[in-house]
């Protein structure tokens, strides 16, 4: 760790995510790498991953969106239902990270975390679509289905053998599993079977809601957080089509509909956090950013009542903090980038658009 | 006078149909965009001075839009950007060049000099005609006609000889740090030629220019 010469010096601070207040806002801190495996073996956006891999570390800036977050997950009352957080914002003001930061807070809390790293990914560019094994009506993805339960798997590794099936499930005539069988079994079927995974993700996800708050008793008790990037999906237009060509509605996909149950605050004993996302969505404007424009009105009704967290460009502060890490990484290697001249080209071809500045400093 | 500077200004059609020749007069200057270009009087030399004031005088062409006041500019870069585009897509020719860019970690800006550095041929061959037979005579070649050379050969080595999945910027990257250290197929290329203008140094006499 670098010591602090004055305020705003970036300090690669290892602290646990408890600690961050308000006074550590526009300070870097790092992921440890362990974490980094098991939490967001996709979760991270692409460019993070490879300053990740260039770096050797994952330094994560400390910002107010994701420490208010953060506060409202400290203060909520968990015998409730849960509280739905929308992370909402323009593009490249940091949505995605803002959520990984609030994750990894309840990750090292002990929750039991249920993300999706981008649901716009169900809704476009699928290969295989299989009608499906249970329900006629609906639509399977069997590959999307089983790469979730594979990343499920290695997120909340402590947590399926602890917990069991309260009901049994049938899958085919000679399939089908138990009631209390540990739920590491549950999920291995849906790996090994990839006809039958979306229905596992459904069986798993209704598993997870009804033990979510239910159990006081000190071993079973968890707390359940559903992390979604790219809530829009949900309700917006699929660019799938059926074999009739006609185009395919986001509730006849079994993972759509299951998804948008565990959006629903009928269970107890977790939150619900997501972020909005205009980059991957399908058929919406470029400028659209606002909730009600992305979520449309099915969404928006389907949601409320959310608590909105509004996440916008860097700060005078923040800035700064970014330059000096990457001048600390010497990433910046052009001599007058390291000006003040060059600085203050910086911020006019940025405008503090972290993803823009990252872009930009990538090549200079 | 007065007539004879009205006659240089008079737009000037060529009688040849000129493709690639600027439709400029030689009368007008070229612009020059970096800030250093605004130095307070008391510090120019004589000389200085007087350019100072013939820019004031003068016609100056019309600048490109691709030219900036920022240092970040260069023009070894916007030449090798331009050289690298097709159908006037300059976008697409500027994001293939800012990839490799951050490939190359250590320095890119110097790494790309360097590496077009070494890759600049030093003798070159022309083909002259003597006795009905054509023959191949090594002979000095300019400064922009070396840059553009190891420009060009740079561009062609990265469109044809790679696998046909690697994209432009990858084998871009693999190239410039090649070529910065001294191996790969485009010092090959020049040292070939190298080999051939020194094979052939007996025709040198047949250059009478």
């Amino acid at each position: 760790s670098r010591p602090p010469s004055h305020n705003i010096v970036p300090t690669s601070l290892i602290l646990c995510a408890t600690y961050h207040s308000e006074g550590h806002s526009g300070q870097y801190y790092t992921l440890p790498p362990t974490h980094i495996q098991k939490l967001f073996p996709y979760g991270l956006p692409p460019r993070f991953q490879l300053q990740i891999k260039t770096f050797n570390e994952g330094c994560v800036m400390v910002r107010p969106p994701a420490l208010e977050l953060i506060s409202y997950l400290k203060r909520a009352d968990y015998s409730k239902p849960p509280l739905r957080y929308v992370l909402y914002g323009d593009i490249g003001t940091g949505k995605t990270m803002s959520l990984c930061h609030a994750l990894h807070y309840c990750y090292s809390q002990g929750w039991l975390i249920v993300h999706v790293p981008d649901a716009h990914l169900w809704v476009k560019n699928c290969k295989e679509l299989l009608p499906s094994s249970s329900r006629p009506s609906r639509f399977d993805q069997p590959i999307q289905a089983s790469q979730w339960l594979k990343n499920f798997k290695i997120t909340n590794e402590r947590f399926l053998s602890k917990l069991k099936t309260t009901q049994r499930y049938v899958w085919t005539k000679r399939e089908s599993t138990e009631k209390g069988q540990p739920l590491g079994e549950l999920i291995d079927q849906g790996v090994n079977r990839m006809k039958s995974s979306s229905d596992v993700v459904g069986a798993v996800l209704r598993e997870l809601r009804l033990q979510a708050g239910g159990a006081t008793e000190g071993e079973g008790a968890f707390k359940l957080a559903v992390a979604v990037d790219g809530v829009n999906a949900l309700w917006g237009k699929t660019s799938l089509k059926k074999e009739d060509r006609t185009m395919c509605e986001p509730e006849e996909l079994t993972l759509i509909h299951n998804l948008r149950k565990m959006m629903k605050n009928n269970w107890s004993g977790g939150a619900i956090l997501t972020a909005l996302s205009q980059t991957g969505s399908v058929f919406k404007p470029r400028s659209a950013y606002l909730p009600s424009e992305l979520l449309g009105e099915e969404g928006f009704d389907n949601m409320e009542p959310f608590v909105p967290v509004s996440v916008s460009n860097y700060n005078e502060k923040e800035f700064e903090s970014c330059y000096l890490y990457y001048l600390d990484r010497n990433w910046l290697q052009h001599p007058h980038s390291r000006s003040e001249e060059g600085k203050k080209e910086l911020i006019f071809l940025s405008n503090k658009n972290p993803s823009i500045l990252e872009r930009l400093c990538a090549f200079l | 006078m007065a007539a004879s500077v009205r006659h240089l200004l008079k737009p000037w059609t060529p009688s040849l149909c000129l493709v690639r020749w600027s439709r400029y007069n030689s009368y007008y200057l070229d612009p020059d965009p970096s800030k250093d270009a605004r130095v307070p009087d008391s510090e120019l030399s004589p000389e200085q001075k007087e350019l100072q004031e013939l820019k004031t005088v003068r016609r100056i062409k019309a600048a490109l839009s691709s030219d900036t006041s920022s240092p970040f500019s260069d023009p070894l870069m916007s030449k090798f950007i331009n050289m690298m585009m097709q159908d006037g897509s300059k976008i697409l020719a500027r994001g293939i060049m800012t990839q490799p860019r951050e490939e190359i970690e250590c320095s890119p800006h110097s790494v790309f000099q360097q590496a077009l550095e070494n890759c600049k041929p030093i003798i070159g061959l022309a083909s002259v005609q003597k006795g009905g037979k054509s023959y191949q005579v090594p002979v000095p070649l300019t400064d922009n006609r070396r840059g553009f050379l190891a420009m060009k050969w740079m561009i062609t080595e990265c469109r044809d000889n790679k696998h046909r999945r690697t994209h432009m910027y990858e084998k871009l990257s693999q190239e410039l740090l090649a070529a910065f250290a001294n191996e790969g197929n485009v010092v090959k290329r020049k040292h070939d030629l190298h080999r051939m203008a020194e094979a052939n140094r007996a025709y040198a006499h047949y250059r009478w220019w």
